[in-house]
């Protein structure tokens, strides 16, 4: 049989590569195995390389509320599957019409309006931990590396996706965390990076469509 | 039948002692004769106190060794909240004054499928709550009072041996007067066994027809009938504690012998409890109470220490605690709960998401956690509420055209020119005319140049402010 020369040679490696479940792929790398949370976003999950890790922290800096759009239809399929979504001190409101409008499960969401720093952290771990939430999302400012640390762990336990929003100027700080992504907003587009992945490298500025 | 009896033989003692750090050398005087030690906990001995010593005499081997007299009205509490608690293991439970009780143990030895795993389970469980009890099985609740009375005797007698057990026993283990002792004595009769081979109508002329009425009781050849505790409607329980608790361990670990009686209760009422009011007493300052609360009616002493934890961990106390008294406010049935695993989506909510929220809502008060509804109204900011976090109801219908974040108050804003970009077109809400705070204004979506969209208003034939009400 002649081999199809249409076809270069790398990508030919590519899809045979590809077509093997064992072999482990870098740029595609899965936090947990290969169950990973499409994350709904047109553009995100071939950043991500197939969408949001099952469970462990993901710290998404931005400066700004709109970010919240990136994981919102994660969080809606969590919730009709069941879980509960934790909200700990977001920056406003979270309107109930619009988010049942995204598919969301309002009778999943449970918000804490406000809280100090040590509540904050306490329930965001007490939520990641009990291994009810599917999600929990928290408007946090600086996050000690022992927290993250343990924030990830509980997350691990729990099997729950522990969404930090937090501004971009803790870019640089460590990052013992599952993901680490900057939203930025450039010329009418969203532009997402991948700062940190466990298990993978980081990306380039990456439009997001939307 | 098989009866099982608990002997406290050091009940004078632990009432005062189980609520504290075994390391704190502790006794317990006479009441009348004061002068004397009739109990001392391992601290005290290996300090050299042993029951009977003066009480000067102890004082001066053992400077901090705490005495408290004896308190029979502090016994006769204790054993009746042991009676409470032994209602898990028999729905027939009696008072054998002043040290032991007695239970008819047929239907817990199916339970727990044999004797060993029920006599283990009765040993840890007075373990947790701070006693020490002998323990004997036996086919009359007469012969196993005698018999967990007496040291040295086998844990578990049959109904052949019964006889041969109870006659082993020295006559001293009956508790006779005085006067009937000496007499037992001059006879040279030393132990049961001889007693009962005596002529039975000698017996009865010479000791009474008591004893010897007690004495066919005891080997099951007349009936025993005994008087059934019946346990209060409510449950409430105090420990005083001889030393001055100030750490958070020490409390929790004399907060955990309540929660263990609390179990027995709650668990032969087929029952949770919904609410616990606590009382931490102190010197001279008022007392220190507070209520744990629960989502759903629990029993599980595990799942309730864990939140006493929480709250004690964030409770300032002004001053050592003395006494700890629990009592519940609110009781409601266990049996009939769906299984959790059947519950996602129908009523009530699932029993580890009620854990957590008795989690949260114990560290952050009740209110802070809230559910999320919308609301049928046009006026946005009535489209929307927090609601209680255990509704499991409709919780409202969605709009479109609506941004997931809403300004809790409208926030007046400068339209710069060109700044901008109109998306779409005007939508007006128009609304609450009808309830005194009518809303009549022009709603637009507009973007920055950066991208970010944001949902702004004018009031409709206003003054043409603008205000910036939510973030798409």
């Amino acid at each position: 049989m002649t081999p199809d020369l249409s076809i270069s040679k790398e990508d030919r490696l590519g899809r045979l590569l590809r077509a093997h479940p064992g072999v482990w792929r870098a740029r595609e790398s899965a936090v947990d195995g290969y169950s990973l949370l499409a994350s709904g976003v047109a553009g995100l999950d071939e950043l991500l390389g197939g969408g949001w890790p099952r469970s462990g922290v993901v710290d998404l800096l931005s400066d700004g509320v709109n970010s919240i759009n990136l994981v919102l239809p994660a969080v809606a399929a969590l919730s009709r599957a069941g879980r509960r979504i934790l909200w700990v001190a977001p920056p406003h409101v979270p309107y109930a019409p619009a988010l049942a409008g995204q598919g969301l499960d309002l009778s999943r969401q449970w918000v804490i309006p406000a809280a100090d720093e040590g509540d904050l952290l306490w329930s965001v771990e007490q939520g990641l931990r009990s291994g009810v939430c599917g999600a929990v999302l928290a408007w946090p400012g600086r996050l000690e590396t022992a927290v993250l640390r343990r924030f990830q762990l509980a997350a691990r336990k729990g099997r729950a996706l522990a969404f930090m929003f937090r501004a971009r100027r803790w870019r640089a700080t460590a990052a013992p965390v599952a993901l680490r992504l900057e939203a930025r907003w450039d010329a009418g587009a969203m532009t997402v990076e991948v700062v940190k992945r466990q298990g993978g490298w980081p990306s380039g500025p990456h439009r997001i469509a939307g | 039948m098989q009866w099982l009896a608990i002997h406290l033989p050091e009940l004078p003692l632990e009432v005062h002692s189980r609520g504290i750090d075994p390391a704190i050398p502790l006794a317990v005087s006479g009441r009348r004769e004061r002068r004397r030690i009739l109990h001392c906990n391992g601290a005290a001995r290996r300090r050299g106190v042993t029951p009977g010593l003066r009480v000067e005499a102890a004082r001066a081997l053992a400077a901090d060794l705490r005495i408290r007299p004896r308190s029979s009205i502090a016994e006769g509490r204790a054993l009746q909240r042991l009676a409470c608690w032994a209602g898990q293991f028999s729905s027939r439970v009696s008072l054998a004054p002043p040290f032991a009780l007695v239970l008819e143990a047929g239907g817990s030895l199916r339970l727990f499928k044999g004797e060993g795993a029920l006599l283990g389970a009765v040993r840890e469980g007075l373990d947790a709550l701070g006693y020490r009890g002998r323990l004997c099985l036996a086919p009359t609740p007469g012969a196993a009072l005698l018999l967990a009375g007496w040291e040295g005797t086998p844990m578990r007698v049959s109904a052949d041996d019964l006889h041969r057990q109870v006659g082993a026993l020295p006559v001293a283990a009956l508790g006779l007067d005085k006067q009937h002792r000496a007499l037992l004595d001059d006879m040279g009769v030393r132990c049961i066994d001889e007693l009962l081979r005596l002529p039975r109508g000698g017996v009865v002329q010479r000791l009474g027809v008591e004893l010897g009425r007690r004495l066919e009781q005891i080997l099951g050849r007349v009936p025993d009938p005994r008087p059934a505790f019946t346990p209060p409607p409510r449950f409430s329980s105090r420990l005083e504690l001889p030393a001055e608790v100030e750490t958070l361990d020490g409390i929790l670990f004399a907060a955990r012998r309540l929660l263990g009686e609390l179990a027995g209760f709650l668990a032969l009422r087929q029952t949770g409890a919904r609410r616990l009011e606590w009382r931490l007493g102190h010197q001279d300052v008022p007392a220190t109470r507070f209520d744990l609360r629960l989502v759903s009616p629990a029993r599980d002493p595990g799942q309730l220490f864990g939140l006493l934890r929480e709250r004690l961990e964030r409770l300032d106390l002004p001053a050592p605690v003395r006494e700890i008294i629990l009592r519940v406010r609110q009781m409601e049935p266990l049996v009939g709960r769906p299984m959790p695993l059947f519950v996602r989506h129908e009523a009530g909510i699932r029993e580890e998401e009620a854990r957590l929220l008795e989690r949260l809502c114990s560290r952050l008060g009740e209110t802070r956690i809230k559910g999320l509804c919308s609301i049928a109204d046009h006026r946005p900011e009535r489209g929307w509420a927090y609601c209680d976090p255990r509704w499991q109801g409709d919780h409202g219908v969605s709009r479109a055209g609506r941004p997931c974040w809403l300004l809790a108050e409208p926030r007046p804003m400068k339209l710069r020119r060109g700044w901008l970009t109109f998306e779409g077109e005007r939508e007006c809400i128009e609304a609450g005319w009808w309830d005194g705070e009518p809303v009549k204004r022009d709603y637009f979506v507009v973007s920055t140049p950066r991208g970010e969209r944001l949902w702004i208003f004018r009031e409709t034939g206003g003054d043409g402010r603008w205000f910036l009400h939510g973030f798409f």
